[in-house]
């Protein structure tokens, strides 16, 4: 150790500070050497020999670690192969086994075998003969198919001639078809044409008739279904009903010698006209409404003036009872009557006397006025048809209409066609012009009741209705001729029938007096 | 500053404690108890970084469970983010070599301890330092937020591994430095004649604040022995003083009794009137004579026990006396330059710690 001593008192701040720094490294090193020096080398050397010991342990310890790995290694492959052998001899042995089995197996199919080929050797012998039969059959077989089949040939041959037969015939049929297929074409076409035909006809008749006189009353006819009014209008039977021209009155007449007005809207009883002695066969209006003349089984003619209700003329001449009178349609005083006299007298209704007076041998039932008023048409009990000039009295011609009486004539609205009924229970519809029958209406059950049983014809002259002895009255189409409507509420023959101008309503009476209206 | 470092920044570096280390009698759990561990303790090193070392000898002989070191010294638990060094010295008045510390690895103290987990919780104390004394040196801290991840790692191995070239490579760049020192370069000068007339100073060191941390340990009896100084056994008894030095330019030499002076005010205000009238009486007196440039010389043991006597011949009449100054382990001279202090008896984390045991007086018994 050092020591300085600096008493100099002019010893210098830097000496004093040196010293002390001097002092202070010197002390450092003793610390230095009191910890660290001293210490370090004791620990190192203790920490030194325990590492390289345990070092040393540490390598034998490994090597030997490495060499029981390795045994272990050995050891685990030697047991493996041990556990592969012994699966081995295991596997083989079962092996062995399963082939002993199978060799005592095959032992036994082989015995099997061998008895089954003895029982099959004896059932092909039993085969072979069977074989041998069927052969034999066989051959028989064969030979009947070959007839068969010639036998077939014959057949197959036959048939064939046979369809062409057929066939021929087939061919004739269906040519006999086409024929019929055209005759169907060419009537449908007949057919048609007419339908056209009918349509024009129809049309222009409307129009022609418009135009006439009296167009302006012209209603299309209703074909009457059903009863409208059941009228007790007279005891005993009512042989004449009249409609006033163009209006619904009805006026009736019957054998209990009255005259009777009806509103048939209402079917109530308008007037009754009284002062005729016998029953009333006929009665007619002139065409003014205005007078109602009416033919009586006394032998002489009533005129009544109908506003006043009053007896105007009685005329007599007739010699029997007159059946049938009829007014001209243009005159107002011009009138015809038919009586059982066999004369058909002429009146002037302004003079109240005879004008002219026709004479025939046969008995006349029913007449009437044609359309200018300068002929006469008249039916007569020996069935003919007469027309007459009233001026001069000559039988203009003559025409058979029935084989029995007629009872009732009645020209249609246009003056055309003229119907007559007779006691051959037939109606006959006349062309005015040539005469010549334009139709024939006929009913299954009708029967003319009497001998003055009277039809008429509507309005439009489409329809014609006529009564029977059993009590029904029957509608005809006079375009179709057939019946259109049959009206069944009389219990007594029907006498006579009317039908209004207005188109409606047609009335009928009948024996026990009764009168319908229907629509 | 030379690149190796000085010769006593090598000391310090190297410098390190003989640790006796036993296992707490509560934790043993093998028949025999396990020898103690005898190991080296760097004194810059904290003592949780030893635990990698201490474990293997103790851990056949510890109980199950999860593991939690800490250190005890005669039943006073210890620090861990103050410096080995410093703890042996503040602790250890008489140094005790090697030094029996008793350590734990169950039933951490947490009401006296921070908790320590695991090295990073010491690392970042260390460089919470290291960023205080930089905010004292520089008024900030940049330097250190600023420092990059591997040279922050580097800094750190270094302080762990004790490599002082790494550390003086890596502190460099924090521009920590306090200034020159021409007493290192003088002495050096003195040691190599060829260079003798080289600097001619004027005992200067630059302006500037120095982080110094105080341990004060306060006595109230006297001894005349550091044998004899009281046992420590409570951490209230060591006033921990963190007050940055500033080091005056003025036209003498900074010392470290003015540095003490500074941190110590309270000590020295009587004191240094008291001194100055005792100073032309008595000269070699240790503890005042440097303010007047009275020294009294010898190895640093003999002056610190002479220095004792005196003092506690002296002491009757003062309120505070100072039995001991101590850094890294030696007891400088007062008037031994600051800077020089400051330049090679730092720690790592650029603080200062200085160890003191003062005498106060009981103001009955003036």
């Amino acid at each position: 150790m050092l020591k300085f001593q600096f008493d100099s008192i002019n010893m210098s701040q830097d000496e004093i500070a040196m010293n002390a720094i001097k002092h202070a490294l010197k002390a450092l090193r003793k610390r230095h050497l009191l910890e660290e020096g001293a210490h370090a080398p004791a620990l190192i050397a203790l920490s030194r020999p325990l590492a390289s010991q345990g070092s040393v342990w540490k390598e034998k310890v490994e090597n030997l670690e490495v060499e029981l790995q390795q045994y272990y290694k050995a050891q685990s492959r030697l047991s493996d192969q041990l556990v592969v052998e012994v699966a081995d001899s295991r596997a083989s042995k079962a092996l062995l086994q399963e082939k002993e089995a199978t060799i005592l197996d095959l032992q036994n199919e082989l015995t099997k075998a061998r008895d089954e080929c003895a029982q099959l050797t004896v059932v092909l012998e039993e085969k072979s003969q069977a074989l041998e039969l069927v052969i034999s059959e066989n051959q028989e077989l064969k030979t009947q198919f070959e007839e068969m089949t010639v036998r077939a040939k014959n057949a197959e041959a036959e048939n064939k001639t046979l369809i062409d037969r057929w066939m021929l015939q087939k061919m004739q049929d269906a040519e006999r078809l086409n024929e019929v297929n055209a005759l169907y074409e060419d009537m449908l076409d007949q057919l048609k044409a007419r339908g056209i035909e009918q349509l024009a006809r129809q049309q222009v008749d409307g129009v022609v008739r418009r135009s006439e006189e009296g167009a302006e009353y012209f209603a299309e006819s209703i074909i009457p279904h059903g009863s409208n009014h059941k009228i007790p209008a007279h005891e005993g039977g009512c042989a004449a009903i009249v409609f006033e021209n163009n209006s619904g009155r009805l006026v009736s007449g019957g054998q209990d010698q009255t005259i009777k007005m009806w509103d048939t809207n209402t079917g109530s009883l308008c007037h009754t006209l009284h002062g005729c002695r016998g029953s009333i066969l006929d009665l007619t209006i002139t065409h003014d409404n205005k007078s109602i003349i009416v033919a009586s089984s006394s032998s002489s003619l009533y005129v009544w003036d109908v506003s006043s209700g009053n007896i105007r003329h009685t005329l007599t001449g007739h010699t029997d009872k007159v059946c049938a009178v009829d007014g001209s349609k243009v005159s107002r005083s011009h009138i015809v009557s038919a009586a059982y006299d066999r004369t058909i007298k002429v009146w002037d209704l302004q003079k109240g006397y005879c004008i002219n007076t026709l004479i025939f041998h046969s008995n006349c039932n029913a007449l009437c006025f044609s359309m200018d008023g300068q002929t006469i048409c008249s039916g007569h009990v020996d069935g003919n048809l007469r027309l007459w000039n009233i001026q001069t009295g000559k039988l203009l011609s003559e025409v058979a209409a029935h084989s029995l009486a007629v009872t009732s004539i009645s020209l249609s609205r246009n003056g055309n066609v003229l119907l007559t009924s007779g006691r051959d229970n037939l109606h006959n519809l006349f062309d005015v012009r040539s005469l010549e029958v334009c139709g024939t209406l006929r009913a299954s059950g009708n029967r003319v009741a009497s001998n003055w049983s009277r039809s008429c014809i509507s309005p439009d002259d489409n329809y014609v209705a006529g009564g029977s002895a059993d009590g029904s009255v029957y509608i005809w189409s006079i375009l179709k001729g057939n019946i259109v409507s049959t009206l069944k509420e009389h219990s007594a023959s029907v006498l006579c029938c009317s039908w209004s101008g207005l188109g409606k309503p047609l009335a009928s009476s009948d024996k026990n007096g009764i009168v319908c209206t229907w629509t | 500053m030379m690149d190796r470092g000085t010769k006593a920044q090598k000391y310090v570096w190297e410098g390190a404690i003989p640790l006796q280390i036993h296992l707490h009698e509560s934790e043993v759990t093998t028949l025999p108890p396990p020898s103690p561990a005898l190991i080296l303790a760097p004194r810059i090193g904290y003592l949780p970084l030893l635990v990698p070392q201490i474990k293997p000898f103790f851990s056949s002989s510890l109980p199950p469970g999860v593991d939690t070191v800490w250190f005890e010294y005669k039943g006073l638990p210890l620090k861990w983010y103050l410096p080995t060094g410093v703890l042996f010295d503040i602790l250890c008045a008489k140094p005790e070599r090697p030094w029996n510390l008793t350590v734990h690895f169950r039933g951490y103290p947490g009401s006296i301890l921070t908790p320590c987990e695991s090295e990073d919780n010491v690392k970042w104390s260390f460089i919470n330092s290291l960023k205080e004394a930089a905010y004292i040196i520089n008024g900030n801290c940049k330097n250190i937020m600023n420092m990059s991840q591997s040279d922050q790692v580097e800094l750190w191995n270094s302080v762990v591994n004790g490599n002082l070239e790494a550390f003086i490579r890596v502190s460099s760049k924090l521009k920590l430095g306090i200034g020159g020192d021409e007493f290192s370069d003088k002495l050096s000068s003195l040691k190599s004649p060829q260079s003798a007339t080289e600097t001619d100073n004027t005992g200067l060191v630059k302006t500037g604040r120095i982080p110094v941390r105080l341990y004060v340990c306060s006595i109230h009896e006297n001894f005349d022995d550091l044998e004899d100084a009281p046992h420590i056994d409570s951490w209230d008894k060591i006033s921990y003083i963190n007050r940055p030095v500033d080091v005056l330019g003025e036209g003498k030499c900074f010392t470290l009794l003015d540095a003490v002076k500074t941190l110590l005010p309270e000590f020295f205000a009587e004191k240094s009137s008291t001194n100055e009238d005792i100073s032309g009486a008595e000269v070699g007196d240790e503890s005042r004579s440097p303010s007047e440039h009275g020294s009294n010389t010898g190895t640093a043991e003999e002056v610190g026990e002479t220095l004792c006597r005196q003092e506690g011949s002296d002491s009757l009449s003062d309120k505070a006396e100072i039995k001991l100054l101590r850094i890294q382990g030696i007891k400088p001279k007062l008037e031994i330059p600051f800077a020089w202090v400051v330049n090679n008896l730092i720690n790592p984390e650029h603080f200062l710690h200085i160890c003191v045991y003062v005498r106060v007086l009981e103001p009955i018994t003036i």
